[in-house]
């Protein structure tokens, strides 16, 4: 167990170092860099030059990446180089990326508290009825959702919610000294349609699974024994599904973390997506690296989360030949 | 009627005077007596100013990249911001008439290279400190100099000095004669900030609110400066952020989150006029959507094949459809009839004619040609379409390769031979032709090198004759009409989105919601 466990950290931070060597290549093949984007329509040879020594981007793109890496080590995250245009201080990228971190945490957290007891439950309840009117509607509902692009779902609450009703406001904006209730109806529309786009998905996969263990010979011989069905599902066939609908959770959550960036442009929701999204606009090479490894940390860390629970709740896999 | 209670709106709050207002109303199909009767009942309409409230303004951008440095505002929500925080010298109104702020009186020399200012005594920094000469030579003289970042240094090219007379006057020295530097200092980025400050980010200004949190790409909050030296905002407080999803924009907008939105997409605005509780101003503007052909290279070295493209707009149908009204058609120069007395009146409009199109592409030799668009400006992948299918018709083969907005002005611009480009408009005829035209100039995106431009540029600025200056503008605007590389179809206008509760917003044609200036003048009732 030990041994495998650091096995994965292992595996884990290699994948990090590819990761952000990956993202470094990937931002210097695009057009322009932060000095480009700053200066925009109004740059000349010269100005080009003068803010580039300014940013210290005047270097071989591998000696920056080295001079990242260090830093990095050190715990250091860097100053922002858009932000810190020309002439001003930059603010520090650790500074920018706390509140959108929390902001983004905030969300994810309210949504998963949310979509994981309502998708579980519902998918059980397909799995133990299968073929019925309540399996019929669940199945066919979270088919039609799953199919639909989430900013069109978003488009379609705030139309309904927002403009035609008027109860919820349409952007999921703070002013910053919202408390208790208000503070849950700024988060309602985008938790709502976050909830509908991740909960179809583990319903579904939920329902998949349990169904699938249901046809092997162990519940067959439960079912002849007369073990009553709701038993069967929860104590024998949950268990031993649990594998894959751990994996779905984790991969739903770090989407939650790192993909929610149509979410967080349609309700002005100021996320971590966004700001990487923001970064790659402006080519803020500190930023997009640091918003990368947040991203890639915390799908390393949730697979290892969800890998250890398989391992757990299986008892084959606990104690292996 | 929706347009109805716009105009009333629009009338009075002093955009529209009594006689337009009745000219729409005819076009309407009001009889003059009905139209009379709409208009004394929009006098009905509150029209004194409201004090209080808190209001919220949605911009189109916003990021990390967000600034409270003056001298390197870029956007609408940095100027919204510096209206809010700072004063400038002077200020702009509607009709480009200009109105002392921390310049209470300014006075040229007869040649104009030399202007004294006159500085408001009494007033202070939200921080307690006096206002005083020092701070505004300090806060000027960061424009100058080719080392300086700021944005809008190409304006202050010729001034040499900003000096101190005495702890109220102060004075300009200028090597070349500019008689517009004054409505030059009444842009964005010539906000007066306290000498030798680090952290802009305080926002220690003069203006008529406070800053109370800055969290560039988030939000900003202003609260009401209630020692401010002249009468003073109506509203409490102001709240700005952006929602960069159009769509987003506007729904906000109808639901109330927001009061205030900009950078409408003309689509859009069907959507307000048919909902309640919001309207539309549209402002006519100076901003432009054009196609650069490169006179230093093929095919836009054939004044021919750039004769062809102009006679093939249909610069009418451009505006009709593709802007929905909300727009003017271009005359193949940058000075729309939104820059007022130097606009050349006289100048025939070209008109959409193909044969002549045709004529001119074969006397070129050019059969097909390959043009760069991004979508810089609203409508202009429309017009490049609606101008392809055109050739199309008179056999001239015309592709487009799509592009995004994203390292546009680093990849593209200036570089592809055919690309597109948009123009903010800029206080003066004179700064706009200079900046894009002037012979050799950094950013002149067509290569197009005219030695009479330059000489005439240069004449316009000491020239104070009327007379005499309309004359010039008119010659440059005849040279670029025939000679540039410039194709320009259309002029768009200004389109902000705003709630029937916000009242008093000005149209100044050089920037939305009466080019940032709402935040002092505006009220919620």
């Amino acid at each position: 167990m030990l041994q495998a466990i650091l096995h994965r950290t292992g595996v884990g931070v290699a994948t990090l170092i590819v990761v952000s060597v990956l993202i470094f290549v990937g931002t210097s093949v695009l057009p322009g860099d932060v000095a480009q984007i700053i200066l925009g329509q109004m740059a000349t040879p010269e100005s080009l030059a003068a803010l580039r020594t300014k940013l210290g981007i005047d270097q071989p793109a591998y000696i920056r990446y080295f001079m990242w890496l260090s830093d990095l080590m050190s715990g250091d995250l860097g100053v922002s180089k858009a932000g810190s245009g020309i002439g001003t201080i930059g603010t520090p990228i650790s500074e920018m990326l706390y509140p959108r971190l929390m902001n983004t945490l905030r969300m994810a957290g309210v949504v998963s508290l949310v979509a994981i007891p309502l998708s579980l439950s519902l998918g059980l309840l397909a799995a133990m009825y299968p073929g019925t009117r309540l399996d019929r509607i669940v199945t066919f509902s979270t088919l039609s959702l799953i199919s639909v692009p989430e900013f069109l779902v978003a488009t379609f609450l705030v139309l309904i919610l927002a403009v035609y009703l008027g109860w919820l406001p349409a952007i999921a904006y703070m002013s910053g000294n919202e408390t208790g209730w208000q503070l849950i109806k700024a988060l309602a529309m985008p938790t709502l349609t976050l909830v509908i786009v991740a909960s179809s998905q583990i319903m579904r996969m939920t329902r998949a699974t349990v169904l699938n263990v249901m046809s092997s010979p162990y519940i067959e011989m439960a079912i002849l024994k007369g073990v009553p069905r709701k038993r069967i599902i929860l104590r024998h066939a949950l268990f031993n599904a649990i594998g894959p609908i751990v994996n779905v959770i984790a991969l739903n959550l770090a989407y939650l973390v790192s993909g929610v960036v149509i979410v967080e442009t349609i309700f002005a929701y100021p996320g971590l997506a966004k700001l990487m999204i923001d970064g790659v606009q402006t080519r803020d090479m500190p930023l997009v690296q640091a918003c990368a490894m947040i991203f890639c940390a915390t799908y390393i860390v949730l697979i290892f989360i969800a890998d250890m629970a398989t391992i757990l709740s299986n008892p084959r896999l606990r104690h292996p030949k | 009627m929706k347009e109805v209670k716009t105009f009333q709106q629009m009338h009075r709050d002093g955009q529209l005077n009594r006689r337009d207002f009745l000219k729409v109303m005819g076009a309407l199909g009001f009889s003059a007596v009905a139209a009379n009767d709409l208009l004394i009942a929009s006098k009905a309409l509150a029209a004194t100013p409201v004090k209080g409230g808190t209001v919220i303004f949605a911009n189109n951008l916003h990021g990390p990249d967000d600034q409270m440095d003056p001298i390197v505002f870029t956007s609408g929500i940095d100027y919204t911001r510096g209206v809010c925080t700072y004063n400038g010298l002077i200020q702009i109104l509607d009709d480009m008439t200009l109105h002392g702020e921390l310049a209470e009186e300014w006075t040229p020399n007869s040649n104009a290279t030399e202007f004294t200012f006159k500085l408001r005594k009494g007033v202070r920094f939200h921080d307690g400190s006096k206002f005083s000469a020092d701070d505004v030579v300090w806060s000027m003289s960061r424009h100058l100099g080719k080392d300086s970042p700021s944005v809008a240094k190409s304006f202050f090219a010729n001034v040499t000095e900003w000096k101190k007379v005495d702890q109220y006057t102060v004075k300009a020295i200028l090597s070349s004669p500019d008689s517009d530097l004054p409505i030059k200092l009444g842009e964005k980025q010539c906000k007066v900030v306290q000498k030798d400050t680090v952290d802009f980010t305080k926002g220690n200004g003069t203006g008529p609110f406070r800053l109370v949190t800055f969290q560039p790409g988030v939000k900003s909050i202003h609260k009401r400066n209630d020692d401010y030296w002249r009468e003073g905002a109506n509203f409490e407080g102001i709240e700005c952020t952006a929602i960069t999803d159009p769509i987003a924009r506007i729904n906000a907008l109808l639901a109330g989150s927001v009061d205030l939105v900009n950078n409408l997409d003309a689509r859009g605005i069907k959507l307000i006029d048919q909902s309640p509780g919001a309207h539309v101003n549209s402002t006519p503007s100076g901003q432009y959507g054009g196609i650069c052909c490169l006179k230093n290279t093929a095919p836009g070295s054939s004044d021919d094949f750039v004769k062809g493209l102009q006679y093939i707009q249909n610069r009418e149908r451009v505006v009709r459809s593709i802007l929905k009204g909300h727009g003017m058609v271009g005359n193949d120069h940058p000075i729309s009839p939104a820059y007022g007395a130097d606009h050349c009146h006289e100048l025939p409009q070209r008109q959409y004619d193909p044969d002549k199109a045709k004529f001119y592409l074969k006397k070129s030799g050019y059969t097909s040609a390959e043009l760069f668009v991004a979508p810089v400006v609203g409508g202009i992948e429309d017009a490049c379409l609606m101008m392809q299918n055109n050739l199309r018709k008179i056999g001239f083969d015309l592709k487009i390769k799509k592009v995004p907005n994203d390292g546009y002005w680093g990849a593209v611009w200036m570089k592809e031979p055919l690309n597109v480009v948009t123009w903010n408009m800029r206080p003066t005829a004179n700064a706009m032709m200079g900046i894009q035209f002037a012979p050799g100039g950094a950013w002149n995106d067509t290569f197009w090198n005219n030695e009479r431009f330059g000489v005439l540029l240069k004449e316009s600025l000491a020239e104070t004759d009327q007379k005499k200056r309309h004359d010039m503008h008119c010659e440059m605007q005849t040279l670029v009409h025939n000679g540039s590389g410039m194709v320009i179809p259309y002029h768009t206008n200004i389109l902000d989105g705003v709630s029937d509760k916000i009242h008093g917003i000005k149209n100044v044609p050089l920037g939305s919601l009466g080019a940032y200036t709402w935040p002092e003048f505006a009220w919620k009732a």
